[in-house]
């Protein structure tokens, strides 16, 4: 890309998206760079790969075992429903039916007792039954939908009848 | 799913047996969001209904059809560097190209003990592999964890091949006459199956055979990995595997590959080990979780706990009027652009 397209890329990202691409997937892992695309998490991971809020504005630990999460104000999902302390922890409750909801497998699971409390729109915690040092990590896998996904079509509920291993 | 254990706990994995992908899947912005990530695209179309070589044609040798084309095979690195259509674009990705070990007691090759592991890593040149297999698109590991991700011992460096030394370590522990080692690998990395055999053979003197994995025996390989019922059929593994962040290899790679509840486990649990990780999964404070990681990472390497190979970039073939910006962990597009002279914009 020359200079002068890379300038004018400068300019332009003060306006609204503009342009296609056409992209080529063939990596096994398609379906959840799909999602990572058009799904958010309380966290992401930046181009070096560490991990950065997402809809999380903040994840602090209270105490050992107790995480408060602040979510970010004034996040919208694609059909303008609000996104929520309250989305997160449907989620979370959403998540916590399965067995195995995530196909890398079972150690991206939060503990089966653990909880999701909402404290208000923006502030929900999470309370472990024992400390867990690799939760940030875990929420890497922990998408977050509007109501309308979990009511047309959730993580393979429609179309499998169950969430085991869609997430 | 592939259930390894119900009880004290429920552990398993999910193997995916096949891709119902439609021919064309659409992403489109939204224009409301506010995670500081706003898309820079109006469209994202996925194009599913080509072959891998049609896609590369179409990025290196014309416009208008595909923009990027991503796992671009090092082989076709020098062609999409010469089109005058696309760029090339690399990362050093949080992958990883490590061989199992078979260290099951019943298996009669000693890999239960340490010097014969660490022979076979010392048999074995990695950073040739890096320049022959992956024409220099990869990294040398001395373990599992990248020098550019958090839990990597920066004294430990990958091992340069020293055959005397392995030959050394190997007969002290003796390998059983006229038993081959049995090298696994699915079609894709049987050239790299081939060098390590050849390396192995001259070093130690050990003929191998190498077992190429049909594409319709994955899922019944991956599952006996798993569950862990059957012993394996093979020595040595070569499997490819990734990193879903670069904070905590130990816990979704280190793990997998050692851990008891690990879905690449070929052997009985390591105490030493799961004693450490454990006290890495329940610690919250940064620095312990830090050293903690780095000590995993050290006791994998003294162990030889694996053939640790390489970490192989990711390579993509990108229009040239296409600002994409690669991640080390997946492949995103919200801050992908493209400029006023690409195909989209023409009607502007």
């Amino acid at each position: 890309m020359s200079t002068a397209e890379s300038e004018m890329l400068q300019r332009d990202r003060e306006a609204d998206p503009v342009g296609t691409i056409n992209v080529f997937d063939p990596h096994p892992l398609n379906w959840l760079f799909i999602t990572w695309n058009t799904m958010e998490e309380p966290i992401r991971t930046d181009h070096d790969g560490y991990i950065t809020m997402a809809l999380a504005e903040s994840a602090t630990w209270r105490d050992e075992t107790t995480l408060e999460v602040k979510v970010r104000s004034g996040v919208r999902f694609q059909d303008g429903e609000p996104c929520t302390a309250h989305s997160i922890k449907h989620d979370f409750d959403e998540v916590q039916k399965w067995a195995a909801p995530h196909p890398p497998g079972t150690h991206l699971n939060f503990h089966p007792d653990a909880e999701c409390v909402v404290e208000d729109d923006l502030t929900c915690v999470f309370r472990l039954p024992e400390p867990d040092g690799l939760i940030l990590g875990k929420f890497r896998g922990f998408h977050i939908a509007s109501s309308s996904f979990w009511h047309n079509h959730g993580f393979g509920y429609k179309k499998t009848g169950s969430g085991e291993g869609h997430w | 799913m592939a259930i390894q254990r119900v009880r004290p706990e429920f552990v398993a994995t999910n193997i995916i047996t096949g891709e119902d992908r439609t021919p064309r899947v659409v992403l489109e912005a939204n224009r409301d969001h506010n995670s500081g990530r706003t898309a820079r695209l109006e469209q994202v179309v996925f194009v599913n209904d080509l072959s891998p070589a049609e896609a590369l044609d179409a990025v290196c040798d014309r416009e208008g059809e595909i923009d990027i084309v991503t796992e671009v095979s090092p082989a076709d690195a020098r062609r999409v560097l010469d089109s005058q259509f696309a760029r090339l674009v690399t990362i050093d990705a949080n992958r990883m190209l490590t061989g199992v070990f078979n260290t099951y007691e019943v298996n009669d090759a000693p890999l239960q003990d340490v010097r014969m592991r660490e022979a076979l890593n010392w048999a074995v040149d990695r950073h040739r592999i890096v320049q022959e297999a992956f024409a220099g698109y990869a990294t040398p590991l001395a373990a599992l964890t990248p020098t550019w991700c958090n839990g990597a011992v920066a004294e430990l460096e990958p091992r340069r091949r020293d055959p005397a030394r392995a030959k050394e370590l190997a007969d002290a522990v003796g390998w059983p006459e006229g038993r081959a080692l049995r090298i696994a690998a699915d079609a894709s990395l049987e050239g790299i199956a081939r060098m390590i055999s050849a390396d192995v053979q001259d070093a130690l003197g050990i003929a191998s055979e190498i077992i190429a994995v049909p594409a319709d025996e994955m899922v019944a390989g991956a599952r006996a990995l798993i569950e862990k019922k059957l012993v394996p059929p093979w020595d040595v593994l070569l499997n490819p595997w990734f990193d879903l962040s670069s904070d905590n290899p130990a816990a979704f790679v280190h793990r997998e590959f050692f851990g008891h509840d690990g879905a690449f486990r070929a052997g009985p649990p390591d105490p030493e080990f799961d004693r450490i990780f454990a006290e890495l999964a329940r610690t919250i404070d940064v620095d312990r979780s830090r050293a903690l990681a780095e000590q995993i990472d050290r006791y994998v390497y003294e162990q030889s706990k694996a053939l640790f190979l390489c970490a192989p970039n990711a390579l993509y073939a990108v229009n040239r009027h296409v600002d994409f910006k690669a991640y080390r962990a997946t492949f995103e597009l919200a801050d992908t652009e493209v400029s006023a002279e690409h195909w989209s914009r023409q009607d502007e």
